[in-house]
Parts: structure tokens; sequence; C-alpha cells
């Protein structure tokens, strides 16, 4: 993962602060449009360094499809986990068998990561306890017999792997690399 | 035993002649004296659309550079209890990678909601003081999930001088043009802004003192947290 120019980076800072500007104030009064521009340059001048390591490369178009791409896909993995955890609440045999089981990632930059991390957790039923560089230590609801009965170590990671972070991988991976 | 039960009929006792002396206050009647002058005047004579801003910024100044005082003097003072030589970080366990990405991610944001609430305290709710604590926060988060950051002292105990110096500078050119302390003189000499009552560029000089209230409280409270985030170190 190389870093971008300063310019780059500074840019691509101002252009997110000044879309959250106008999420903010939700108005086009050029006033309000002046000032969110003065705003977003000035901490854009302090927080860049912080903010992003990859510059303008994440307006990527391929990049922003599959962002917007990615959120129905995420919402309805939401609402299906949702349900799913509301049925083992409300079953009179309460059918759980919880478990830490051990994932690894195919994703390289931080973002990607917290990301990946963010979806596991939303989606009930997994909970992300640790990340540790490409390994992913998850809390889940109900660990299936695949896992559970994995004979080597790499089988276990293999399995759990693909039903929980490869879903979200598909998308990650190309959003943030 | 015999003190806690001493303690609860004292605090019974205090309640109740509480109680009775609030018990005479009418609810939901019309009460206001100086507050129904607030309400009919605020805007033409401050341009500000909300009142509670007006009143602590423009009829009442000096309350708010007293308040300003109050905060400074708290943080200096932490500075002079915690004084070493020599002081450092001693936090040793670094966050994961979820908290410092999420961390990261989420400071400019925090920044500049932070300037969005003291930039719009004529408008909205809020003002100098919610906005820099926001932005204080901001600097709190970093110093959570990272163990070696630092705020830039330098600049950060001199940006808090200036913007306090600014006010009392706003106070001054008040004097000198209108005849006492905290004149709004945007508002009432130049007229600035009478025409768009309710846009941003309205509201006198509350705006403008709200951004240096804003930067100062801000500046101020990552200050008191660097301060007490650090330890002495032993040579």
């Amino acid at each position: 993962m190389e870093e971008a120019g300063k310019i780059s980076r500074y840019l691509y800072t101002v252009i997110v602060l000044f879309l959250i500007w106008l999420f903010l104030t939700a108005s086009t009064d050029p006033q309000e449009l002046a000032m969110g521009l003065v705003f977003s340059l000035l901490i854009g001048a302090f927080t860049y360094p912080i903010f992003t390591t990859r510059g303008l490369a994440n307006l990527h178009p391929r990049r922003v499809a599959y962002a917007i791409a990615y959120v129905p896909y995420f919402l309805w993995a939401m609402i299906m986990a949702n349900l799913d955890v509301a049925y083992r609440v409300l079953h009179p045999a309460r059918p759980i068998r919880p478990g830490i089981v051990h994932c690894k990632t195919v994703l390289k930059t931080n973002p990607g990561k917290l990301a990946l991390a963010n979806s596991i957790t939303l989606t009930p039923g997994t909970i992300t306890l640790d990340v540790d560089g490409e390994n992913y230590f998850i809390h889940w609801i109900w660990v299936p017999d695949e896992v559970l009965h994995a004979e080597s170590d790499e089988e276990h990671v293999e399995r759990a792997s693909s039903s929980i972070t490869a879903p979200f991988e598909k998308f990650l991976r190309v959003i943030f690399g | 035993m015999i003190k806690r039960a001493l303690a609860i009929i004292t605090l019974l006792i205090i309640g109740y002649w509480l109680a009775q002396g609030l018990a005479g206050v009418p609810f939901g009647q019309d009460k206001m004296l100086v507050g129904r002058y607030y309400l009919e005047h605020v805007k033409e004579q401050t341009g500000a659309v909300n009142a509670v801003t007006a009143v602590v910024v423009n009829y009442r100044g000096f309350d708010t550079l007293g308040e300003v005082t109050v905060l400074f003097i708290a943080s200096t003072g932490v500075g002079a209890l915690l004084w070493r030589k020599k002081k450092k970080r001693t936090a040793r366990t670094e966050g994961s990678v979820v908290l410092t990405t999420g961390t990261s991610l989420l400071f400019p944001f925090v920044v500049l909601f932070g300037a969005y609430i003291f930039i719009h305290g004529h408008l909205t709710p809020g003002g100098g003081f919610p906005g820099g604590a926001t932005i204080a926060t901001a600097f709190l988060l970093l110093y959570m999930a990272f163990v070696t950051y630092e705020i830039p002292h330098k600049v950060f105990e001199k940006t808090e001088g200036l913007a306090g110096m600014g006010y009392v500078a706003v106070g001054l050119i008040g004097l000198a043009i209108g005849g006492y302390f905290l004149f709004d003189w945007i508002w009432q000499t130049w007229g600035w802004g009478q025409s768009n009552i309710g846009r941003l560029f309205s509201g006198g000089f509350i705006p403008i003192i709200y951004t240096l209230i804003g930067i100062k409280v801000g500046t101020e409270l990552s200050g008191i947290i660097d301060n007490m985030l650090k330890e002495g170190v032993s040579e």
C-alpha cells in the first residue's frame, strides 16, 4: 500500500468534509456553501495526515459504484441476521451453540479491516473480538457442524472464513483494496 | 448507622423546605418580565434568531467573558497542579486496528461538526461552548487510541491565548465605537447582515465571538486532557 501524494490526500479530505457539511446544513444557500468551503479547507489542512493514506484514489468510479452497491447488500444481510437472532431468542429451546472461531482475511488496508470488522459485528450472531494482522477472532452464536468438527486448524479457518468474512470481502476488496 | 440516618433526615428536611418554597411558583402561567423584552426585541437588536445565544453573548456578554475566564483558570490550575519538569505518556496498550483506524476516520468529522455547532450559534441550539467541547472530544479520541499521540503544545497554547485576547479585543473595539464594553459594533454601527436575518452571515458579532470561544474552549479542554493523561518521569 503506497502512500498517495500530499496534494491528493489533502484534496480528498477536503472533498469528503465538504460533502459532510452539505449533509449537515441541508441547504444550498451560497453563504453556507462559502463557510463550508472555508472550514473544509482549514480542517482538511490539519487532519489530512491522519485521515487518509490513499488520497483521491479512493474516488475511483469502480470503488464508488461498489460502495453504493454494498449498502443494500449489507442492509439485507443485517435484516436476515436480526431475524435469525430473534428466532433464537423466541424459540423455547433457545438453540445457541456459542464459540470463538478464527478467520483470515484477504484485505490489506486498515480501513478495509475496520469495515469488515464492523460489518461482522453489525450482522448479529457474530461479533469481532479482536483483529490482529490478517487474523480475526469472532464470537459466533451458532457454530455450525462443519466448523465444529473440523479436523485441522487450516480446515477450521478456511470453513469459518468462507461463511463469515468471504461474503463481505468480495465487495470490500474492491472498495478498500 | 446513626450518621447515615441523620444525613437522610437532614436531606428530607431540606427537601421539604425547598418543595415548600417551590410550591408557590405558578407553573404554566406567563410570568415573564425581562424575558418578554428579550423575545420581542432580539431580532432587531441583535440580528440573532436564537434568543439564548443573543442573551448570553449580547445582552449579558460580561457573564460569558467570566465563564471563559473560569475555564482558563481551570486549565491553568490543572497545569500548575500537575506541573513536572519531565512528563510523558505512560500508556502502554496500543488500541487494536479497529480502534485506531476508526479514530483516524472519525477525527475530521468530529472537528467539522464542532465547527458547525459554533458557527451556527446564532441560528441553532449550541454555540461556542458545546462546539469547543466537541472539538476537544476529537483530541480525546486521539489520546485514547494512540499511545504516543500528543497535541502540538506550542501551537495550542498560543491559539488559546490569541482566541481569548480576540474576545476581549472585540469588546474593546465596541468600547471605542459605541461607548461601552462588548457593544455590538458589527450590527449596530455597521448594520452588517441586517438584510438577511436567519441566514448564516447575520447575527452581528455573535458568530465571531462564538468562533473565538469555540477555538478557545477546544484547545483548553484538550490541554486539560493532555495534562491529566501524562505522568511525571523520574530520572
